[in-house]
């Protein structure tokens, strides 16, 4: 009896939640969209930020650089002509890796792509 | 495909699924705006814990469950969705609980809700509007199997004795 009364509630519950499936209109192209533009937005975040880091540290890195070059006056002038002729600079030092990180960026846009 | 964040592939499972969810939340928030906001949050967070998903059990029932932890989080936080389902609830538990002449004449869902504390309606709600198992539903719910079994046979004991359904209704 009881299984029978809870069959007939069963059917009720049954055809009370009976739904018609809601349209899409949009909605997963909208949701996929978002995640696309989150995931870019991921990805940029870390090279954007050494760039940046990169741009505020140049002057007070070729600051310190000059303050440090009477020092090399220190140094024989025998040891230092050499090897001084064949170190970057510190600002193609920074432009480099500036470069690099733009490279990696652009390289990972043409994967996604 | 979607474990390695392939937006196609998930895109593909949002498209097959998203009426479900829609329809789950809509259930329980009884707000479409509200709900359809909830089902993008949700498929936000099944994307980010798309690898959580093992498949021991249906995708489905894991997407529910998403869904269903995305609306709790969701009642804390914001004051907005709070004041909704607050509202959604207060009418549920204080609308029409009879009817006129033949009680269970015109019994809608939300009549029949009406009749249930928040934790039945939810658990109704997995059951029969979702089609979850008991397995499923205590999975989503954190409850034992046994528990939920309870809550069904006491919701539909509601049910049936304050509409006073007979068995031989609804064949």
């Amino acid at each position: 009896m009881a299984d029978k009364t809870s069959d007939a509630v069963d059917r009720l519950l049954a055809s009370a939640f009976a739904a018609d499936p809601v349209a899409d209109d949009g909605f997963s192209n909208r949701i996929v969209s978002k995640l696309r533009r989150r995931i870019w937005v991921n990805r940029l975040a870390l090279p954007v930020a050494i760039l940046v880091g990169a741009a505020f540290a140049l002057k007070p890195a070729v600051q310190i650089v000059n303050a440090l070059l009477p020092l090399l006056n220190a140094v024989p002038i025998e040891i230092a002509r050499v090897p001084m002729e064949f170190l970057p600079q510190i600002q193609w030092v920074v432009l480099g890796g500036m470069a690099f990180a733009a490279g990696v960026t652009l390289v990972k846009m043409l994967e996604e792509t | 495909m979607v474990a390695s964040q392939d937006t196609g592939a998930f895109g593909e499972l949002i498209r097959r699924h998203q009426s479900q969810v829609r329809n789950f939340l809509r259930r329980l928030t009884r707000d479409e705006t509200l709900a359809d906001d909830l089902a993008q949050d949700c498929f936000l967070h099944a994307w980010d814990k798309i690898h959580t998903y093992t498949g021991s059990g249906s995708f489905i029932g894991w997407l529910l469950r998403v869904a269903y932890t995305t609306f709790l989080q969701s009642k804390r936080k914001s004051k907005r969705y709070r004041e909704i389902v607050e509202q959604a609830g207060h009418e549920a538990e204080h609308g029409p609980t009879a009817i006129e002449g033949d009680p269970a004449a015109e019994l809608d869902v939300d009549t029949l809700m009406a009749a249930l504390n928040e934790q039945e309606r939810v658990i109704m709600i997995f059951s029969y509007a979702c089609g979850l198992s008991h397995r499923e539903i205590s999975e989503a719910t954190d409850m034992p199997a046994g528990t939920v079994k309870s809550i069904i046979h006491r919701a539909k004991e509601k049910i049936r004795t304050q509409f006073e359904i007979e068995d031989h209704q609804y064949g």
